[in-house]
């Protein structure tokens, strides 16, 4: 009950920034929710199931397009992010179908290169994309004001609902059957657990907001091209902050996203031409100081958590002798 | 649940940090003009970034060394906020509205390129703050109907026309052009308006081929380039590309009379790069260093302007450099004109202007863009680029053949 | 979406182009004069169907053998250490950086200075494994993989800020140029960094089957634990392995600086490169990098003779991803994989 309030009251007052933010703070809260969704979404994949998926970027590159083509062509813009949704859905059941049978590195790789091949396909169809060239979305005709808050609150409602999917997930029988998988899929397979369905079920859910947030991308920026849709490091951004924050925990990918759009913010404003090694920086000091997490290091200094909950679905079974 | 606890608690705590960060923002004095310059200063583009940034640094110098831009009554002393975008479209999005929005920015330059300045031009239209696009030719980048957004490029068809013009009128019997062109806003865009001045001029367009960005082995495109056996080989795309389709080019034997890259050659790491390979090779540029105009802009003549830009990073101008200084030149003669540096005033004046630069005469069509720069043809002999092409400025006669 | 139209015309047009081109094979456009014909210093290429397919496969072997070099590295790495180094485009950068320097200020050929950079990145490798890579060597594989991709920006940033982005090229005194054998044409230069790549690259294969080192580190790759209790420095092997893998990349950077433009910012390219030929010819096994690299070499030639020039990366990709869903070990790979 008092979680339930204190969500309420949080959710409510992020929806709040508007009234105190100029539209520079709402377009950094706008870019926090959009990161939230990604990393929130690639936690169940990556997170509970533990497939390093690097098709974050295939999502978000196929939700953007799709919804840009859609209102393009004159559908309103929730229609045009609805069907983002499902056709990065759609998209990520035949993929995940595909590739799932594959481990580690090579679902790794796979996974990575499927962005690369939706990339050269969105570039070379020139008759439908524009190519090189970028796609235009229409121009909202309402105030500035009026969209910064617009698109602020529509993120927000992404993230939010994102969020409720995890807890969803990390509360029922499937959260449960992607930890089995985790941390022994042969065994998960021999106690019952539909092992192919649970990993395709997961990656429609990895893909499903992150598809959304592509096309609300699209149509916050009025302008998408290729290479900054489908660029890698939509990708790798998700994971860091999901391990930023803590993998396979329900809040990890939350604080982490807040983390790491500070550290970005902070280091690109500080550093005109070495942030992208300020930032390399700080993910090696990541890994070697905080691997589990923030959320780990606040569990280290109890003993081993009791729940089999939030408990020790972040950690490698190598890393834990007892977690489940 | 201590940990759901603990995450409750660093959330609020985070967005204050947000909160600081963001409002740690430099304070803009009274007397200085504040201009906003996203620039791709790490990344693919970063070469562009850098030459840009030279030419904005320079007006920037010379305008403070002269004691500022007097309007109003007030003499302002000029800044330039540069933030790097990494290269990266959204990012020059971003940048643009955080140094309007945050760092109360008067005017804006635009981030490199056709694809980003138009991208970008969206914040600065809907905010009102008048936008100098330094270096996007494209037509697409202007026909959206927008107020504040000016480019100090003509369009591509500038270039293509008169070099089409000089090839088919030389009578060398060139009658077939075979046009290569990078997946990406400009290079397509250039390429396209190449082959209407081609049709138009009754040439023979014998292939059209894209390459994707990113290409490392065009062999195969040119073992077919090779078997139309065209007059003329026109090939656009960037630095990198462009030299590795000079190799192949050389290492497949393939030698048309007449040879065009487009961007490319107008810059001194080309010529640098490419040595023997890239004798011979015909561009068109907005500029050279050779136009000769004598500007009521702060630099005066364009020899004085070339001259400055020597002493200051001891080399020649190149296009990209003066559209760079050029659009602070512009913008300085606008604020002027309106007295004022109210971004609506500026904007009028900017549409209104009519003036003679270091860089060429400036006028600003319905669209916004540049109509009044009469962009010269080259080829580069003896590893200089030398003009062919106005009359006025010519320094050689195009050669034909040659290409190695 | 205004251009759209114009843009399909377009589109339809450069499609058909290149796919009638080198079949109605009429070597001249116009009937306009034998002179124009004469001044040209084209070859007349005779029938143009089966010349031209030899000088595909020519074109595309030349790139493979280069390629296959660029992987060989990678794959290795990979295949001993199971740690995805994205790191090795950078490598491969820095190498050419070297030859290129190496030749500015000392005049030294690339060929030569091929054991200039593998030196220098072998020691390089040898030492970022050592101080960094091994402390989580036994985490999972989003943990190297998440590492190396920070070391790589922090390598790639500081090249970008010792170099600059520009673009430079090796260039050459007395450069061997083309020559023109049985009809086909034959860069000499390419053709030699193509048959030094793979020389070196079966340099390794022997130096792994017949030194001790070499068997070594076959056994960790087979079994790390027995190799360690039979006495192997385990650690050690691995920072030798990552050492040869840099190095391979340093000089295949060196061989490279003869063909491709030398900036920071190609060190993805040579990533993406090292990726697709490793998992099509089947990782860890030198001789599936040549087989792969020969693979994608032709592979990217050929799509780009039949669907188009700017396809050839799309269809190598999309055929990765093919071998990726039906034959994760690769052509030649027997391992099984994880």
């Amino acid at each position: 009950m008092i979680r339930l309030v204190l969500g309420v009251a949080v959710v409510g007052g992020a929806a709040a920034v508007p009234l105190v933010a100029d539209n520079y703070l709402l377009r950094l809260g706008t870019m926090l929710a959009m990161y939230a969704v990604l990393a929130q979404s690639w936690n169940i994949i990556g997170g509970y199931a533990g497939y390093p998926s690097f098709a974050t970027a295939a999502f978000f590159g196929l939700g953007a397009y799709a919804g840009a083509l859609l209102q393009g062509a004159g559908a309103p813009m929730p229609l045009a992010w609805a069907f983002a949704c499902v056709v990065a859905a759609a998209f990520a059941a035949l993929l995940g179908s595909a590739i799932l049978h594959l481990k580690g590195h090579y679902f790794a790789i796979a996974s990575l290169v499927v962005a690369e091949v939706l990339l050269e396909i969105t570039t070379s169809w020139t008759s439908l994309t524009g190519g090189g060239m970028g796609l235009n979305l229409p121009i909202l005709r309402i105030p500035v004001d009026a969209q910064a808050r617009l698109f602020y609150w529509s993120m927000l409602a992404l993230a939010v609902a994102s969020f409720v999917m995890a807890w969803l997930v990390a509360r029922g029988r499937i959260g449960f059957a992607l930890r089995c998988i985790k941390q022994n899929e042969d065994a998960a397979a021999m106690v019952g657990i539909d092992t192919t369905f649970t990993k395709v079920v997961a990656f429609v859910l990895s893909a499903l907001f992150v598809g959304g947030a592509g096309a609300m991308y699209a149509s916050w920026v009025f302008y998408i091209e290729p290479p900054d849709v489908y660029a890698v490091l939509t990708s790798v951004k998700p994971i860091v902050m999901t391990l930023l924050g803590g993998a396979g925990t329900l809040f990890g990918p939350i604080i982490g996203a807040v983390l790491f759009l500070i550290m970005e913010e902070t280091v690109w404003r500080t550093f005109l031409s070495v942030h992208a090694a300020v930032l390399g920086l700080i993910i090696v000091a990541l890994i070697f100081f905080l691997p589990h997490g923030v959320l780990g290091l606040v569990k280290r200094r109890r003993p081993a958590a009791p729940t089999a909950g939030h408990g020790s679905a972040g950690q490698e079974p190598a890393n834990r002798g007892g977690g489940a | 649940m201590t940990n759901a606890r603990t995450a409750w608690v660093s959330v609020p705590v985070a967005v204050m940090a947000l909160g600081l960060v963001s409002a740690a923002g430099p304070a803009s004095a009274e007397d200085t003009i504040r201009v906003g310059a996203p620039l791709p200063l790490t990344g693919p583009l970063s070469p562009e970034g850098l030459k840009q940034q030279r030419g904005y640094d320079l007006w920037k110098d010379t305008v403070n060394a002269a004691g500022g831009i007097t309007a109003g009554g007030v003499t302002y002393q000029v800044e330039i906020v540069y933030v790097d975008y990494e290269s990266n479209t959204p990012r020059a999005v971003q940048t643009a509205e955080r140094l309007i929005a945050e760092d109360g920015v008067n005017f804006l330059f635009s981030p490199f390129g056709s694809g980003a300045a138009k991208a970008a031009s969206s914040v600065s239209e809907r905010y009102g703050i008048p936008t100098i696009a330094a270096t996007a030719s494209s037509e697409a980048v202007y026909d959206q109907g927008y107020q504040f957004l000016f480019g100090t490029f003509t369009p591509n068809s500038t270039l293509t026309d008169p070099l089409t013009r000089i090839v088919t009128d030389s009578g060398e019997g060139v009658a077939s052009v075979a046009i290569y062109a990078r997946n990406d806003l400009f290079p397509l865009a250039i390429a396209r308006e190449m082959e209407k001045s081609a049709e138009a001029r009754g040439l023979e367009v014998v292939s059209f081929d894209e390459y994707a960005i990113g290409t490392l082995d065009h062999g195969s495109a040119l073992t077919l380039l090779r078997l139309s056996q065209p007059d003329w080989v026109f090939a656009t795309g960037y630095i990198n590309d462009l030299i590795l389709i000079r190799r192949q080019m050389s290492d497949l034997g393939i030698q048309p009379k007449v040879l065009t890259m487009i961007a490319g050659p107008a810059y001194r790491e080309f010529i640098e790069a490419g040595g023997d390979l890239a004798e011979n090779i015909a561009s068109a540029a907005w500029w050279h260093p050779a136009v000769s105009y004598d500007g009521q802009d702060i630099f005066g003549t364009t020899a004085n302007y070339v001259a400055a830009f020597q002493d200051k990073y001891d080399a020649l101008p190149d296009y990209a450099e003066a559209s760079a200084s050029a659009a602070g030149v512009i913008l300085q003669l606008a604020i002027e004109a309106a007295d004022s540096i109210d971004p609506q005033a500026v904007r009028d004046a900017l549409a209104a202007m009519q003036a003679t630069t270091f860089y060429g005469e400036v006028e600003f069509g319905e669209t916004g863009q540049i109509v009044s720069l009469e962009p010269p043809v080259f080829q580069i002999q003896d590893g200089e680029a030398k003009t062919v092409y106005p009359p006025a400025i010519q320094q050689t006669d195009m050669r034909y053949g040659g290409i190695k | 979406m205004k251009g759209s139209p114009l843009a399909q015309g377009v589109g339809h047009r450069a499609g058909r182009a290149s796919l009638t081109r080198p079949l109605c094979g009429h070597p001249l456009p116009e009937g306009e004069g034998s002179d124009a014909a004469s001044n040209r210093s084209f070859l007349v290429l005779p029938g143009p169907t089966p010349m031209l397919y030899a000088q595909i496969l020519l074109n595309g072997l030349l790139l493979g053998g280069l390629y296959a070099c660029i992987a060989v590295g990678f794959s290795l790495v990979w295949g001993v250490l199971n740690v995805i180094n994205i790191l090795h485009g950078s490598f491969v950068v820095l190498g050419s950086y070297i030859a290129y320097f190496a030749h500015v200020h000392w005049g030294l050929h690339p060929f030569l200075s091929i054991f200039l950079s593998g030196g220098v990145l072998f020691v390089v490798g040898y030492a970022v494994q050592r101080g960094v890579i091994n402390r989580v060597i036994a985490a999972p594989v989003l943990t190297t993989l998440v590492l190396t991709f920070g070391l790589d920006l922090i390598v790639n940033n500081g090249m970008l800020l010792a170099f600059t982005a520009d673009y430079r090229t090796v260039r050459l005194e007395h450069p061997l140029g083309s020559q023109i054998i049985g009809g086909l044409v034959v860069p000499l230069d390419r053709l030699a960094a193509m048959g030094l790549a793979v020389a070196l690259t079966v340099l390794l294969f022997f130096t792994l089957a017949r030194s001790k080192i070499g068997r070594a580190i076959v056994a960790v790759r087979m079994d790390a634990q027995a190799a360690a209790l039979m006495g192997v420095d385990v650690p050690r092997i691995y920072a030798v392995t990552f050492g040869i893998g840099a190095l391979m990349a340093g000089a295949a950077g060196s061989l490279l600086s003869l063909v491709f433009p030398i900036s920071p910012l190609n060190g993805t390219e040579f990533l993406g490169i090292a990726f697709v030929v490793c998992v099509l010819g089947g990782l860890g096994s030198i001789s599936g990098a040549i087989v792969g690299g020969f693979a994608l070499g032709a592979i990217q030639s050929f799509g780009a003779l039949w669907i188009g020039p700017e396809h050839g990366l799309t269809i190598a990709f999309a055929l990765l991803l093919l071998l990726l869903v039906v034959k994760p070990t690769g052509i030649m790979g027997r391992k099984g994989y994880e």
